[in-house]
């Protein structure tokens, strides 16, 4: 997340938006559309898809600023989760998932097969700034923090990380089932 | 639904994550209307992981980008779009904006009894601007605003809300130049208000009013701090 000690406050400008203040709108758009152009580019990974969901997100948020309860404090991350569930959505809409849910007796034997203390190279690298998920992530194992990245950042479906990090898949959905409990206990 | 605890914290972490196949987002994103459990999970998930958004560099959007996001803002009650429809008439008899607002016919025919009924008033009184404060989610229509020349304002009802037994519904103006809204004070749900704006200025074109949901004793802060249930912004009527 970059720093925004600009003092930007995105909780007034979804405010005015809800009161039908375009320019609060466009605000938000110089402030952040660039951020969230690159994150919705490294999800649907086509430039023109990746405009297509900025529009969709931003026209979205402009219908929807009322319901955002700005007591919470939390318009930029709302803003990006926005934007980020929109290009999920229409990555997830484009491929037909291959990858249908398997049988679980195949999973836990390819899990059982599988060491402990796996390690698989690192795709990313991560940020201080990035603060306390920084610290939970690198306490995880290598294979659990490639997967939640992965998935988060590049919006890896389960086959896809387990083609990237060269895991059976069964040890992948492991990966992140139990990488996610861990990350909620580490960062509460 | 039946998910145990932990199955619904694991669930709104891969929805977030973005893991799941298509149809079981769908699911979720349907469930979240109606499970504030879920919603909570979705939210402190949300929270957690958006740091990595870092991690993607920053892309220049193309200009013709903004242009496109503000032509497909779609029907909105601005007053560029009161302008640019040719004025108050032209916009206030545009079919469009009632089927934006209500679904047309029923609405429209309350607005006209409100309007008729108010027509033998002496010229003072005659409404000089006025506001229909609409639903931010459903574009349906709440109040009519009517506010005359001598700073009389009025408040009346075209649908029934509901209000929680301890919460009060606050009225509130703020004029485009001003830092902050303004309160008019509580409205009784489904009862026409009759005001003064003795300390206010003269309403004037595009002034916001709204309408939000707030504690028993009106918002504590003497600001908004609730949902908004209408809002709308005022237009010249030209008699």
């Amino acid at each position: 997340m970059p720093p925004t000690a600009d003092g930007f406050d995105y909780d007034a400008a979804l405010h005015a938006c809800a009161l039908g203040d375009q320019q609060a709108l466009q605000r938000l758009y110089q402030q952040d559309g660039r951020h969230l152009l690159g994150v919705a580019l490294r999800i649907v990974r086509r430039r023109d898809l990746a405009e297509d969901v900025l529009h969709d997100a931003f026209v979205s948020i402009w219908h929807k600023a009322a319901s955002f309860d700005a007591g919470r404090g939390a318009g930029r991350g709302w803003i990006f989760s926005v934007v980020r569930h929109q290009a999920l959505n229409a990555l997830r809409s484009r491929e037909r998932d291959v990858y249908t849910d398997d049988n679980d007796a195949l999973d836990a034997l390819q899990e059982a097969q599988d060491g402990q203390g796996d390690t698989v190279a690192e795709q990313f690298e991560l940020q201080a700034e990035m603060g306390r998920l920084n610290d939970c992530l690198n306490h995880l194992d290598s294979g659990k923090r490639n997967s939640i990245v992965c998935a988060y950042v590049d919006g890896c479906s389960h086959g896809e990380i387990a083609a990237r990090l060269n895991a059976p898949l069964g040890t992948v959905k492991a990966w992140l089932k139990r990488g996610l409990a861990a990350l909620r206990e580490c960062m509460g | 639904m039946t998910d145990t605890n932990e199955e619904m914290q694991a669930l709104a972490g891969e929805y977030v994550l973005g893991t799941l196949p298509l149809v079981q987002r769908q699911d979720v994103e349907r469930r979240l209307a109606s499970e504030p459990l879920l919603r909570a999970e979705v939210a402190a998930w949300e929270q957690r992981l958006l740091p990595l958004t870092a991690l993607a560099a920053p892309v220049e959007p193309s200009p013709a980008l903004w242009p496109k996001i503000s032509n497909s803002l779609a029907v909105n009650l601005t007053p560029q779009a009161v302008a640019a429809a040719g004025g108050w008439q032209r916009w206030w008899d545009d079919l469009r904006l009632w089927r934006a607002l209500s679904g047309g016919a029923v609405f429209a025919t309350l607005v006209l009894a409100v309007l008729l009924t108010r027509q033998p008033s002496p010229a003072a009184l005659q409404p000089a601007y006025m506001v229909v404060l609409v639903a931010p989610q459903e574009r349906t229509a709440g109040y009519v605003v009517q506010a005359s020349m001598n700073r009389q304002l009025t408040l009346t009802p075209l649908q029934g809300t509901a209000v929680p037994g301890n919460k009060s519904l606050q009225f509130w103006t703020k004029g485009t130049t001003w830092q902050a809204p303004v309160s008019l004070g509580l409205v009784q749900p489904n009862q026409s208000l009759k005001l003064a704006l003795d300390k206010l200025p003269q309403v004037e074109a595009d002034q916001l009013f709204e309408i939000t949901l707030e504690p028993q004793a009106g918002s504590p802060t003497g600001r908004p701090t609730g949902p908004i249930l209408y809002l709308g912004r005022a237009v010249k009527v030209a008699m």
